[in-house]
């Protein structure tokens, strides 16, 4: 037997206010960082923020910018972040491929415009102070003012780094990013990008990326205080918050996108033809593969009305589409975890009941039962769950339900008001599972949760 | 007699960690051939485990490394099937883990859990539960014959290398007498080994129930669907705090026998912050540190989550009690054979018990050519030769390093475990993604 030959450690580099720092002083093992120097990490609040004055449309012809060298890359700068991201992130390398070839994309103007309009009600109250009306007549204006936050960010999918600096941009905040583990690369990647097509402009200025160990209180209990950053923005799993909240308080707010789950609805119409059925199914597996089923995003569970051979019938067809290769979806086999395994060959015992569809190659797996299994489904496997009716699958969703897709999508008017009252933030017609931006998100307007609303009240006089 | 029969009995063998047994791998290899090749006609999961990796033989101990189950194999039946009583379905479920048929067992007016328990025990199925933080309990079947040969393996390795149980003391365990729960075996193996008749004191003879278990975990799932009321909550709440209050009171009143008789070798076992009461009680009477026998036996451990104790409540327990005899012992529910400590504070293998060295990712068996100077550290797993009940192959999630060299500081044979083990992260630890579930969250409320 040989051990393996060692591998030196990935560099990570950092972003400092918009200049990329290289270096590995920091061994992560894995991967090495430059040294974190705290001081450089914060924005005194004795001074505004690099971006305060700059006028929206500015920032949007800077990120419109961005995208454009995202998507051309001519210094390679990309690619070379895509190479090292196939090195250290979960997702298969077909997946990244097309993520980042799609990050230039996600700074479209028409949708950055949309999300201000959305989210905060118009330019004119980012730019400057609205006037308001007031009911006992006093002069009063309104401004959705910039603050200092740390992000926190998922590194499940690209996207979110994108979609993080483009929120942070939009509203002129400045902006730390702690970058995660399972996505070292993007948010970097983007940020200079970034500084390329602005260099020293107050937007690229305006943000900062490193990593450090998740909840290492030397680094998280020295900058996470209401002295240096107003918000805590925290994607994700149970840590993340979990440390996060050790530091929320008074002046320190927690904008929390929380750990999610998101499922299907499928009527009987579903059953109406083979190619209904078909169609149905596409969009099952669709809905089911979004980030290889790593997104929030992504249904797990799916409630079906039908006999037990119609579903199984539906079982079959789903589980041989979630192999396939999607813009979003490889068709690279994941490795089943063992937990998983060994849930699945105690539900073996039990084949009336629990019909499994699909092998453990990784290639996709559906469990057909009667209620929702034990276990969290992951890496392409769903639990397709026979119901009488939809509506009796309403008490499985809780606040945790993220997005539910419906079919046929005429249904969801019969079923929203129950799910939304149950928890869930987002009903869309099956296969539209794949987020848009200047919507809701996860029940809150992002903007709108990133600025502080501020007034200045009184006439001239 | 068989190989593994040799290997299992060869623990009664006077000095049996003391002397080097050349042929001890390729012994294993073969006891592990013949009880893999038993074993898989009669194990439904073994066999479909070794069908899916191509294994027909073990032919090296590499073979055995897809056939361990992880300790979730033991918690794989629909949670669904407890909270609806049917219990006729979980013993279809059990047979699929077991040697022995379960249909023997009559199911009829079954009235929960525990019940179910005491059925399979009456059937000769010796189940054991645990508790795993997710609320879901594991049920690991053994026979009869098993839980004797547990017992008599005990009684060579707990103590080793210090004391050997003769019966001949009085015993204090600060737990239940009752359970189907391997700390409460171990308690009742140690009573039986160590124990005066007669002078063997247990913290209740209440019984721990699996249902109590099993009610927290069913509550928790109404709470995540959000039907339980805020008044169940309470009254489950106060039920636990009253219960808590019932255990304190009962320690207190053992404490003053403990005390009275600390110059007598006792034996005494509970976890810290049972110690930490017990001191504080010795406090108060003006008992000083280090003023029990030298020969007493005293063992601290179990979990300290949500119990405040002092930061330094380790070296308060071990200045309190003093010069008296601490036998540490790795071991796990699963496992029949524990390892017991040696001087060199290292964990000596007992011959019955096959030590499989895994990377972390618990694929790739490792030697002692994947360290410097033969020191590896990887994932522990093993194959126990004891089990006539179930499969013993496991792999666990701790962090283990085994010295492979011939011989271990302390003079006996090696290899050995060193003194460090530690649990392997939860994978992807810094790993931040956007989906999830909020089950923990809802959980918290009643665990901590």
């Amino acid at each position: 037997m040989n051990a393996p030959a060692p591998v030196p450690p990935l560099p990570v580099p950092h972003v400092v206010k918009g200049t990329t720092i290289f270096g590995n002083e920091q061994d992560y093992g894995r991967f090495a960082t430059p040294k974190l120097n705290l001081d450089s990490m914060v924005w005194p609040r004795s001074e505004p923020a690099p971006a305060a004055d700059v006028p929206v449309a500015e920032i949007i012809d800077v990120l419109v910018q961005t995208g454009e060298r995202l998507t051309r890359d001519p210094d390679g700068a990309l690619a070379e972040a895509l190479e090292r991201s196939v090195k250290s992130n979960p997702l298969p390398r077909d997946v990244l491929e097309r993520s980042y070839a799609s990050l230039g994309r996600i700074f479209n103007r028409a949708m950055m415009e949309f999300q201000i309009e959305q989210e905060l009600g118009g330019a004119d109250l980012i730019d400057g102070w609205r006037e308001v009306a007031t009911t006992s007549g006093r002069p009063a204006r309104i401004r959705a003012f910039p603050t200092r936050l740390v992000h926190i960010i998922a590194g499940n999918a690209p996207g979110v780094a994108a979609q993080s600096v483009i929120r942070g941009a939009l509203t002129k905040c400045v902006n730390l990013f702690k970058l995660p583990s399972n996505d070292l690369y993007s948010a970097t990647a983007i940020l200079r990008a970034l500084s390329a097509v602005a260099p020293g402009h107050p937007i690229a200025r305006s943000f900062s990326a490193a990593y450090w160990r998740g909840g290492d209180a030397a680094i998280e209990g020295m900058l996470f205080r209401p002295q240096f950053f107003d918000k805590i923005v925290a994607w994700g799993g149970e840590s993340t918050i979990r440390g996060a909240l050790k530091y929320v308080g008074p002046g320190f707010e927690l904008v929390a996108f929380d750990p999610k789950t998101s499922i299907s609805m499928i009527g009987r119409e579903a059953f109406a033809s083979e190619e209904t059925l078909d169609e149905v199914a596409t969009r099952g597996a669709f809905d089911a593969t979004v980030m290889n089923q790593q997104a929030c995003t992504s249904s797990r569970f799916q409630f079906i009305e039908g006999t037990v051979e119609q579903v199984d019938r539906y079982c079959a067809k789903l589980q041989a589409k979630l192999g396939e290769e999607r813009p979003t979806s490889s068709s690279t086999p994941i490795p089943l975890p063992s937990n998983i395994r060994d849930e699945l060959d105690g539900l073996r015992a039990f084949e009336d009941d629990y019909r499994v569809f699909g092998g453990y190659e990784g290639r996709g797996l559906v469990v057909r039962s009667d209620a929702p299994v034990d276990f969290y489904p992951d890496n392409k496997i769903v639990n397709v769950v026979r119901v009488a009716d939809l509506r009796d699958a309403v008490r499985h969703v809780s606040v945790a339900t993220q997005t539910v897709g419906v079919y046929p999508a005429a249904r969801r008017t019969e079923l929203r008001d129950a799910l939304c009252s149950a928890g869930t933030q987002r009903v869309v017609a099956l296969g539209l599972a794949q987020p848009e931006s200047g919507l809701p998100h996860d029940g809150f307007y992002p903007l709108h949760r990133f600025v502080r609303w501020v007034t200045d009240e009184g006439g001239n006089n | 007699m068989s190989v593994r029969r040799d290997l299992i009995e060869s623990i009664l063998e006077p000095g049996v960690f003391d002397r080097a047994d050349p042929d001890i791998e390729a012994k294993q290899l073969e006891a592990a051939r013949e009880v893999f090749a038993e074993r898989r006609g009669q194990i439904g999961l073994l066999r479909r485990r070794a069908e899916e990796a191509g294994v027909d033989e073990i032919k090296s101990m590499r073979d055995l490394v897809p056939l361990l189950f992880a300790h979730t194999a033991y918690k794989s039946y629909p949670q669904s099937f407890i909270d609806q009583g049917r219990w006729d379905r979980m013993l279809q479920w059990m047979q699929t883990l077991s040697v022995d048929r379960t249909d023997n067992v009559n199911v009829d007016g079954v009235r929960g859990v525990d019940d179910w328990i005491d059925r399979l025990r009456e059937g000769g199925h010796i189940v054991l539960a645990t508790s795993g933080s997710s609320g879901k309990c594991s049920f690991l079947n053994h026979t009869r014959g098993d839980s004797a040969m547990k017992r008599r393996h005990a009684s060579v390795a707990v103590g080793w290398p210090f004391v050997r149980g003769a019966k001949d003391r009085a015993c204090f365990f600060l737990g239940p007498s009752e359970g189907p729960n391997s700390a409460i075996e171990a308690s009742q193996n140690n009573a039986a080994n160590f124990g005066r008749p007669g002078d063997v004191h247990f913290l209740t003879d209440e019984p721990l129930l699996i249902s109590e278990v099993s009610r927290a975990a069913a509550l928790r799932t109404r709470m995540a669907d959000g039907t339980a009321t805020p008044g169940e909550i309470e009254a489950f709440e106060n039920e636990a705090r009253e219960k808590a209050a019932r255990m304190d009171a009962a320690l207190d009143a053992m404490t003053e026998s403990i005390l009275a008789r600390r110059h007598e070798p006792i034996y005494l076992t509970g976890m810290w912050a049972q110690h930490m009461m017990i001191i504080k009680r010795a406090r108060k009477l003006g008992i000083p540190d280090g003023d029990f026998s030298p020969k007493c036996v005293v063992s601290a451990g179990g979990g300290v989550k949500g119990v405040s104790l002092p930061p330094d409540y380790k070296e308060q327990v071990a200045k309190f009690y003093g010069d008296v005899i601490r036998p540490t012992a790795y071991g796990m529910t699963e496992m029949a054979q524990m390892m017991p400590r040696c001087q060199c504070m290292r964990y000596h293998r007992p011959p019955g018990l096959i030590w499989l060295l895994l990377d972390a990712s618990g694929e790739r068996l490792l030697g002692p050519e994947d360290g410097p100077n033969g020191v590896v550290e990887g994932r522990f797993g093993f194959l126990d030769l004891i089990y006539e009940g179930r499969w013993g192959g496991l792999i666990t999630g701790d962090k283990v390093t085994i010295d492979f060299a011939a011989t271990c500081p302390c003079g006996r044979p090696g290899p050995t475990i060193l003194d460090n083990i530690t649990r392997f992260a939860q994978a992807g630890d810094d790993h931040i993604g956007c989906a999830g579930t909020i089950d923990s969250y809802i959980r918290s409320s009643l665990t901590e």
